[in-house]
């Protein structure tokens, strides 16, 4: 065990590949999506899908197979409260919304403990009977999908900035949960998940840690429900069964062990992004009517095929232990960033002469670029200094990472997470600053001329 | 150990059961009499036929009296049993409430509901309201305090209580609702439902789930007509559904064995993956993306339809092959070999293993026929309805769950059975109608039904204490 320090995190190899790969295709295939109204709408159309994700995690953690198939119904139950209660002119304010919204989702998360831990049925029961009763009184609330959302949620979900309060959300969600592991606490909800007869023999206070995962997974889903109703700026009480089903997809495809004690918020956080990513490269192939049918399709193949994945986890964890999930995390996405920060500028500095594209066939502007490569060249001579600079510190990170990686091997330290937390932080910041440094009208002109 | 040992020896009682003491044989008769006579004013009130009353009368009389000296002849023995046994015992009163302190409370809080609603809703106060009330806390007595002394078939008798209240209080509110169409109705859908369930059953039974089956019988409900409308013989297009249905079970069955206790979301997905690729194969060619178009061949439509008829008798043949289908899978569960090794590796992987239970075999069969009835199912869904829709499963993705969780099947396998799912079956169809009868819309009743799951499996699917397991 301590020959392979990294094989605790394993599992998270398979989503980052993946979602190098999305990225990469997805700003290829449309590189609007390189742009700060698309890094806007991408966040604020994800973020309601990571939070379910969250909240089914951190069950997923505490064990007995739990799986809140009630999620979705439970986002939408407060989705259509809070608009009910909007147009009642009851609760307009945005403490109040959030009060109600957080103060539902861990109410009902309580009354699940508690059914879990006294009734003591099994949770998927629970799950069903929340499932069909939510579902059922969402459109009694709401009969059809309609109404308003509080005003002062207006500009929350238009999308054209990067720094919304959505983002906010996700990234207090996020650190919130990325502190809760550093207590106690969560070493306990981790045992209980892992084997709860071994936690209760050492004196673990189960009903108590079981009380918190769920009153955790409630918050969760209250904040999920207050960025769905900023998405779609209105009540919807039907999307509660597709939202179930994403968000447990979304947790496979992030590597949570259904089964208990594994997972965190990262592979949530990859796996929603990825089912994202993955609805978003479907969407740029053009398939007419049946687009729904194929998304629906690859969904369905895509979660079965990384389940089939999970089994080659310990084989992947035995044969190239070396390759710590960070390291690779680094490298693939110095990668993307570099495919994002050609493909958004390409058309910036190119000698205005489309007619290469045109000569090439059909074939290649389907399948490629609108744009053809050609003209950018693979010089680095048409990049702007803030690019290069951005490019120079990638490299810089992905060397310094190495060194760290290599001593850390010769050290046989147990971790290094908080440096590359810190790096990965850092290269997304670099990111964001590059992006939004490059200004609104060159990114947005230059992917179509 | 013993005392088990001396319980399963105990003899059984009789064809016709006879209680020892005269006085129980005295209350059984009156209050059979009362419920006949109950039954006959009602059925006069309700204007039917004098013979049918009276045959109603006499074999409610009948049955009645023959149920209630069964329980009590087992009340008697079981007490007999008890006293030998009973060696200690607490203070009394205390002890009372002890042991009845569930059943004390929620009948106190049913009864006051009762009175709460009773006395600010004026329309309430009428007689049939009184008697669904009496009949509630009937229930409730029934379920907490006889139910124990059937240790085996604990939830098929609440099931059936349930079943049987709900019957008497939705004829009493409801008009029409022991016509013949109305049951006709009821059946129908039963056996819709039912013949779905036949393989979440089995799969239950061995610890798994399967939630492809909405999924797969919409897709075998477009997919059958689409096949008809290319000119496939329809035989043949049927035949063809089943065997792919049979095959998505087996790739189900073959993958979640692979990967134990991921059943849930392995079959989400296939279910989702199957849906697509039918509905992208069926509109390949078409202008209307995921609608296809067709005519459903007569003996379809006469399999399934409202107005069907089986060997000139009025009431389609879907409810006979869900009743034959029943029989059959309730005596393989029970008397073949391969429904004892089903029950076998619920109840002990490992122990069946050692025994040389081929656990794959088993495990991807039980998945094979799940898909070979979903798809079945789908088709039937053709015929009553006439026109393809992928959608006309999505009803079937909880509630064939929820049909055999009420009825009592563990779904952490080993316990439960396709008879306890008939009557989860029934129970769903019946409130159901209830419930549209009194005039509640379909979201009302979703919620009911989401309400209902929990009570019914807190009564008796509750795991031990955690320090009994370690």
């Amino acid at each position: 065990m301590s020959e392979r320090s990294s094989s605790t995190s394993t599992y998270l190899l398979v989503p980052i590949v993946l979602i190098a790969l999305l990225l990469g295709t997805a700003a290829i295939r449309n590189p609007s999506l390189v742009s700060l109204s698309g890094f806007g709408s991408a966040i604020i159309v994800a973020a309601p899908l990571t939070m379910a994700t969250y909240a089914l995690m951190s069950l997923a953690v505490a064990g007995r197979g739990t799986v809140d198939l009630a999620v979705g119904p439970l986002m939408a139950f407060i989705n259509v409260s809070i608009v009910k209660l909007n147009m009642l002119g009851v609760v307009t304010g945005p403490f109040g919304v959030f009060f109600v919204a957080l103060g539902l989702g861990v109410l009902y998360q309580l009354l699940f403990a508690l059914i879990v831990i006294w009734v003591r049925v099994q949770p998927i029961i629970v799950a069903l009977s929340g499932f069909l009763a939510l579902s059922g009184i969402n459109l009694v609330i709401l009969p059809r999908p309609g109404g308003m959302a509080p005003e002062w949620m207006g500009s929350w979900g238009l999308g054209t900035t990067i720094f919304s309060p959505v983002l906010l959300i996700v990234l207090i969600a996020t650190a919130g949960w990325l502190l809760f592991t550093l207590t106690p606490f969560y070493a306990n909800l981790r045992m209980m998940g892992y084997d709860e007869r071994a936690a209760w023999t050492s004196g673990v206070r189960i009903n108590v840690v079981r009380v918190g995962a769920h009153v955790i997974a409630g918050l969760f889903a209250g904040l999920g429900a207050i960025c769905y109703t900023a998405l779609i700026a209105s009540g919807d009480p039907t999307q509660g069964t597709t939202m179930t089903l994403t968000a447990v997809t979304a947790l496979v495809l992030g590597g949570v062990s259904l089964s208990g004690g594994r997972g965190g918020v990262t592979g949530a956080l990859l796996g929603a992004l990825n089912l994202y990513l993955i609805g978003f490269v479907l969407a740029t192939f053009n398939f007419g009517a049946i687009q729904a049918f194929v998304t629906q399709m690859s969904y369905g193949i895509i979660l079965v095929l990384s389940l089939l994945l999970t089994l080659l986890v310990p084989v992947i964890g035995r044969h190239i232990s070396f390759i710590s999930p960070w390291g690779a995390f680094l490298v693939l996405g110095a990668v993307v960033v570099g495919i994002m920060l050609q493909v958004a500028t390409s058309g910036t500095y190119l000698p205005a002469e489309p007619v290469a594209g045109a000569a090439q066939g059909p074939l290649m502007t389907r399948y490629l670029l609108e744009v053809p490569m050609a003209g950018a060249g693979i010089g680095i001579a048409p990049l702007s200094p803030i690019q290069k600079a951005a490019f120079i510190a990638a490299l810089g990170l992905v060397v310094l990472v190495f060194t760290a990686r290599l001593i850390n091997a010769e050290s046989r330290a147990r971790r290094m997470g908080l440096f590359l937390y810190v790096l990965v932080a850092v290269l997304i910041i670099a990111l964001f600053a590059v992006v939004a440094a490059q200004g609104h009208s060159t990114l947005l002109d230059g992917g179509a001329p | 150990m013993t005392d088990a040992t001396e319980q399963d020896r105990e003899p059984r009682p009789g064809l016709i059961p006879i209680p020892r003491s005269t006085a129980m044989v005295w209350v059984n008769l009156a209050i059979t009499i009362i419920i006949a006579a109950i039954g006959f004013g009602v059925g006069f009130g309700q204007g039917v036929k004098a013979q049918d009353v009276i045959i109603g009368t006499l074999i409610s009389l009948a049955v009645t009296l023959w149920l209630l000296n069964y329980v009590v002849v087992i009340f008697e023995m079981r007490a007999a049993t008890r006293s030998l046994s009973a060696t200690e015992r607490k203070g009394e009163v205390r002890g009372l409430w002890q042991r009845n302190r569930a059943l004390i409370i929620s009948m106190g809080l049913l009864l006051l509901a009762y009175l709460i609603v009773t006395a600010s809703v004026p329309e309430f106060r009428s007689v049939t309201n009184l008697i669904a009330f009496l009949v509630l806390e009937l229930i409730l007595l029934f379920a907490f305090k006889v139910s124990g002394y059937f240790a085996s078939g604990r939830s098929a008798f609440i099931g059936l209580i349930v079943l049987g209240a709900l019957i008497i209080i939705s004829s009493f509110t409801i008009e029409g609702f022991l016509s013949g169409p109305n049951v006709k109705a009821i059946l129908l859908f039963a056996a819709f439902l039912g013949i779905a369930c036949v393989g979440q059953t089995l799969v239950a039974l061995m610890g798994g789930l399967d939630l492809s089956i909405p999924f797969v019988i919409g897709s075998a409900n477009i997919g059958l007509l689409f096949l008809i409308s290319l000119g496939v013989p329809s035989f043949v297009a049927l035949l063809f559904v089943l065997v792919i249905g049979g095959l998505i079970g087996l790739v189900n069955g073959l993958l979640t064995f692979k990967l134990q206790g991921q059943a849930l979301i392995l079959t989400l997905g296939m279910g989702f993956a199957v849906a697509g690729l039918t509905q992208i194969l069926t509109s390949i060619g078409s202008a209307f993306g995921g609608n296809v178009f067709g005519t459903v061949p007569p003996w379809l439509q006469n399999l399934a339809a409202m107005n069907g008829t089986t060997f000139g008798l009025a009431f389609p043949p879907t409810i006979l092959i869900w009743i034959v289908l029943a029989i059959i899978v309730i005596i393989g569960l029970r008397w073949s070999a391969y429904g004892r090794y089903v029950y076998a590796l619920g109840g002990n992987r490992r122990s069946a293993k050692l025994i040389g239970v081929s656990e794959l075999k088993y495990w991807t069969l039980a998945y094979v026929i799940s898909g070979v009835f979903s798809a079945l199912t789908g088709s039937l869904l053709l015929g009553w309805s006439g026109g393809g829709f992928i959608g006309v499963g999505d009803p079937y993705l909880f509630t064939t769950l929820a049909a055999v969780v009420i009825g009592g099947t563990s779904l952490m396998g080993g316990y439960g059975g396709y008879g306890f799912t008939v009557i989860g079956v029934l129970v769903l169809q019946v409130l159901s109608s209830f419930l549209i009868g009194i005039g509640l819309k379909y979201e009302w009743q979703q919620f009911i039904f989401g309400l209902l799951i929990l009570p019914m499996v807190a009564l008796y699917g509750r795991a031990p204490h955690i320090r009994a397991q370690v």
